[in-house]
This record gives C-alpha cells, structure tokens and sequence, in this order.
C-alpha cells in the first residue's frame, strides 16, 4: 500500500488548504462578530455582576470605564479587533487575567474527555454498525437497531444523573464529580459515549448496507473472496469516507465544549466555563472561549479532510466534488 | 451462513409456500418496520395521552405543596411518583410540565418544517443565487456552536414560550431543508415538471402544486423525527436554566431543581421526569424510523 504526502503533492492541495484556512478565519470572524454584536445587545449591565451591593452610580461608571463598556459600540469593536491582532483577546471580567489563558487552562480538560469519548465510540459503534449490516433483517438486528434508537433519545443530562446516582451514590466506585484522578474521566466518556455509538453505528450500519447490496460484492463474492475480506476490505472500505467524515464532525462538536456533560460532572472544561461565563455575562471570557473553540474545530475539520485521499485514492482534493 | 446463501439454496425446485413468504426478507422488513411502529405509538402515548388529559385527571396542585409532604419517595401517600422539596405531587408537575415542553415542540417542529420546506424547495427548484444563499446559510449554521448560541439569544430576548420556540426552529431548520431541496433536485427533472412548463404554469404553482405535494411524504417524516429533537433540546436548555419558567416548569426545569436533591438519596426527582423525556423521545424516533422505512418503500415501488 503506498501511502504518505505524495497523495497530498501538486498545487491543487496546497491551495485547497490555504483556501480552506481562508474560509476558517472568515467563519472565525463572522462567528465572534456575532457574538460580540450579541452580547452588547443583551438586556442588564454587567457591571452590576462586579460591584459591590448596592453600588452607586460613581462605581458603576468606574467598573464600565475599566471593561471598557463606556465606549460607542464601533469603537468597542474596533478595539476588540486591533487587540486581537497582537494576540489579545482582552482580560476576563471575573478572573482579572488574560481571558486566552483561562480558556487554554481549561481547554485540556475538554480536549482530553473529547478523544475519550471519540476513542471509546469508534471501538464500539464501528464493529457494531458493521454486525448491525452482516445481520440486516433479523431479530437480533431488529433488537440492535431499536437499541440504537432508544440511545440516541435520552437526553444526554439524564444519562449523567442515572450513571451517578447508581456508580457513584450507590456503588461509590468513582467520585461524583470534578477530575481528580483518571477514574473520574469514565462516567462522563461514558455519557457521551452512549449517544455517539448510537448515531455512529446506525451510520455505519446504512452504509454498509448500500455496499454489501452493491454489484462489485457480488462479482468479488462469485470470485470467492472470502465473507470477512468483502466485509472489511471490500464494502468497509468504502464506507469510510463518511463514517470518519461523521467522527470528525462529532470530535469537532465536542471541542465546542460537551456543554452539558461538563456542567453535570463539574469537569473543568470550557463547556462548564463558558455557560459561567455567560451567566456572569464576562464578556471577553465568552468572546475568547467562542474564539479558540471555533477555530479549533474548523482546523479538526480540515485535517479530517487531508485524511480523504489516504481512504480513497480517487480522491483528489481541490477538484469539485460532485 | 448468511441470509443470501441461506435463501438462495432454497430457491431452486421449491414452491412458494405461505410459511416460506412470511420468512422472505421483505415480509420480515415489513413486519419489523411495524414493531417499530407499534412500540414508538406505545412508547408516546403513554406520555402523551396523559400530559393532554393533565387537566381532566384527578391530580394535586402542582404548584401548591404542604411542606409536610416534602420529598416523599414515590409510591406513598397517593403519591405515585413523590414529592418534591416544596411538598408538591411530582406525577402532577411533570404532567402539567409537559404541556408546555409539548406545545413548545410541537410549534418549533411546525415553524422550522414550515421554513424548512420553503427554503429548500425554492433552493432546490430555481437554483442560481437563491441555492447560494440557503445553501450558505446550512453551511454558516453547522459551524457555529449551536447551544452557545442558543443559550445566547435566550439570555438576550428573555425566556418565553415565543422566544424558546424560535430559537429551537431556528436551530432546526437546515435538516428539513437540506431534504426537501436534495428532493425537488429529483423530482425537477421529471417529465411531468417539464409538461407542467410547456403548458405556461407559474414557477410558484409547480412548485405549489405538483412538486411539493410529491415530496411531502418524505419530508414531513423528517419533520417529525425533528419533534423528537425539539423536546431533547427544549429540556437541555431549561435544564441550563434557560427555559420557561412559569406558570409550571417544563421537563428541564424539574430536573434542574432536583439535581441538588439526588447526592442525599432523592433520586426520583431527576430519573423520573428524564424517565418520561425518555419514553416520549423513543416513541417519536422509533414511529418516525418505522414511518420512514415505509415511506421509502412505497417510494421505491410507485
């Protein structure tokens, strides 16, 4: 099997990938400046979240001064903007440090439960999704899909509860919440996890069904490949464009924070930090976290797509797709 | 070993007997396709007859509680599901809760059907700068963190049915969207589309007239399958403490007060109203996959 850069050499790719980075700073753009447009529109005044009780107007004034928030809007933008430039995305209201380093703080904690919980679905959900298609239209498939159903309908905050109140209330086998050792990485991966391997394997499950029906399989099966071969090589193979597309997507989602997971384990992420920071209405704190997520995951995006012409050799990328 | 093998020995020589259709591949589709069905109505409308008859039935007050009826496990003192801190019937709450998480639902999944459907048949039918915009739009919207953003417009405008309801259509609609303009693509080409052309129909009547009622089927199964996900996101979101709050709490909200509660044993006030979300959102998904398979079938056969 050949592999390596010359899938990716010529010009084509290297301005498919400066296109795209291009189309990631203009996303990052139009998405902060949304944010930004949103939050000074919000009704109540921040200040109020930083003063002491009952502050007078002098206080007030002075808090609004120092954020900043006195400024005409352009002008709170614009400065926004020329800070950005030089790496500063201003200073969290609660914290009182650089709002990128908060976020950078908690960013490992994200990162780590989002490859858990992708690592823990693609194990599962792949060979399912494929035992799932072998098995099409049977019982134990129609058991396995209606599984799968009922996995991707329970709200993800209930899953959290019901895995706590019986492994950690009753069973105290891992602590209930924060992350202090590894173990209090499972409850969470697993939360996550029980929707993802519902989704994913039903994927896996569809398009593996359209290949093992289509006619190559049954030209490579006359030739007597053997079953495991036109499984995996054969019509798995040609299945993996979409399912890693699918994972990319997921694993892109989850940097954005696992809003709820975090918030009901107490994990540090930025999930759990920005749904704070949104009811303390810190402003650069959102702006930073909206920032680094969304850039990250347009990259995770990205690199899935470099990943095609690996899969599939026909691939080339800078040619329109159909 | 496999099903094609096994069936392909018994072809030759043999006739068709009742007993061997019932086993074929397409009756046991159908068959399951119908438990499916079956299960997902059960599943619903357990939960949903009595959220509809809440009024009718002989509940407590469910927002009145004695406080010497505080916590209660379930299965006393008339209580089926307990009580909360304040004393009050949980089985009541979560009925009359669910009034307003369904309402909610049920308005997004026609407001995001509706837009969605319009916007993707016109996307679909006229091409040109209109499938730019739309198109751009499903893109635009896939990037950006929804439940932030969600979270965001809900703090700006306030949390009320209206608001709630908008926001959850507007973060549905690029799904119905995306099916129906990938559907009228199809259904434009045909023969009768081009008739309907010769013959001087406007643009907006054969789209009115003769292509979305073609399409209509399959669509509005995805529509429905959204209503499964307007109850999810609805509940996420007042389980943040962005949901309505008054006159009862939706099926979030009770979670919400009761997550505190579940550390010192009150399990019942988190499991019970995520046991009923649960229950329904199975229901609608497993109806609307039965519902679907159908559909394309009747489809692939016309």
């Amino acid at each position: 099997m050949t592999c390596g850069p010359s899938r990716w050499s010529g010009p084509d790719t290297v301005s498919y990938v400066l296109k795209r980075l291009g189309q990631t700073v203009l996303t990052a753009f139009l998405t902060i400046l949304t944010v930004f447009v949103l939050l000074r529109l919000a009704p109540g005044d921040p200040a109020y979240n930083y003063a002491p009780p009952n502050p007078s107007t002098e206080q007030l004034e002075a808090i609004r001064k120092q954020f900043g928030l006195d400024q005409p809007l352009l002008q709170q933008f614009w400065t926004f903007l020329s800070n950005l430039f030089h790496g500063d995305v201003g200073t969290s209201f609660q914290f009182k440090q650089p709002a990128l380093q908060v976020v950078m703080d908690r960013l490992p904690y994200t990162i780590t439960l989002a490859i858990a919980a992708i690592v823990v679905t693609t194990i599962i959900a792949v060979p399912l999704g494929v035992w799932m298609a072998r098995r099409n239209n049977t019982a134990p498939e129609l058991g396995a899909n209606i599984a799968t159903i009922a996995g991707q309908s329970m709200p993800d905050f209930w899953i959290g509860f019901v895995l706590l109140i019986i492994f950690a209330v009753n069973l105290s086998w891992f602590q209930p919440s924060g992350f202090a050792t590894w173990g209090e990485l499972v409850l969470p991966t697993a939360t996550i996890a029980i929707l993802q391997i519902a989704l994913i394997s039903r994927l896996v499950r569809r398009e593996m069904v359209a290949n093992l029906a289509a006619p190559y399989i049954t030209v490579a099966r006359s030739r007597g490949v053997p079953e495991r071969d036109l499984t995996w090589k054969y019509a798995f193979a040609n299945s993996a464009i979409p399912v890693v597309t699918a994972l990319g997507t997921r694993f892109a989602a989850m940097l954005n924070g696992v809003v709820i997971v975090e918030v009901v384990f107490k994990w540090p992420g930025v999930g759990a930090l920005v749904v704070d920071a949104l009811q303390r209405r810190d402003f650069p704190l959102i702006q930073a976290t909206v920032l680094v997520t969304v850039i990250l995951a347009l990259v995770v995006q990205l690199a899935v797509d470099l990943v095609y012409p690996i899969l599939d050799p026909r691939v080339r990328l800078g040619e329109a797709s159909s | 070993m496999t099903t094609a093998t096994a069936q392909s020995t018994d072809i030759p020589g043999t006739v068709v007997t009742p007993a061997r259709l019932r086993r074929s591949a397409a009756a046991r589709r159908h068959r399951y396709s119908r438990i499916k069905m079956w299960l997902g109505a059960v599943c619903a409308g357990v939960v949903i007859i009595p959220v509809l008859l809440a009024q009718v039935l002989p509940l407590q007050d469910p927002v009145n509680g004695s406080l010497a009826q505080a916590l209660l496990p379930p299965m006393t003192d008339g209580h089926l599901f307990g009580t909360d801190a304040n004393g009050r019937d949980l089985l009541s709450r979560v009925l009359h809760g669910g009034q307003t998480s369904l309402l909610i639902g049920c308005l997004a999944v026609l407001v995001s059907g509706a837009i969605g459907i319009v916007a993707g048949s016109l996307a679909g039918y006229y091409g040109g700068w209109i499938d730019t915009v739309v198109s751009r739009l499903l893109e635009a919207q896939m990037s950006l963190p929804l439940l932030l953003m969600l979270l965001l417009v809900v703090a700006l405008f306030g949390p009320s049915i209206l608001v709630i309801t908008l926001v959850i259509a507007i973060a549905q609609w690029p799904e119905p969207a995306r099916i129906t303009r990938s559907l009228v693509l199809v259904e434009r080409e045909k023969p009768y589309v081009a008739a309907a052309r010769v013959l001087g129909l406007h643009r907006l009547t054969i789209i009115g007239r003769l292509i979305i009622p073609n399409i209509l089927q399959q669509a509005l199964v995805v529509v429905f399958l959204l209503l499964a996900q307007a109850v999810l996101l609805e509940s996420a979101l007042s389980f943040l403490g962005a949901g309505v709050q008054r006159p009862y709490p939706t099926w979030g909200g009770i979670i919400s007060d009761g997550r505190q509660l579940f550390i010192t044993g009150q399990w019942w006030l988190v499991t019970i109203p995520g046991l009923v979300i649960a229950l329904l959102v199975i229901g609608v998904n497993l109806f609307g996959d039965g519902l679907r398979d159908r559909v394309r079938r009747t489809k692939a056969a016309s």
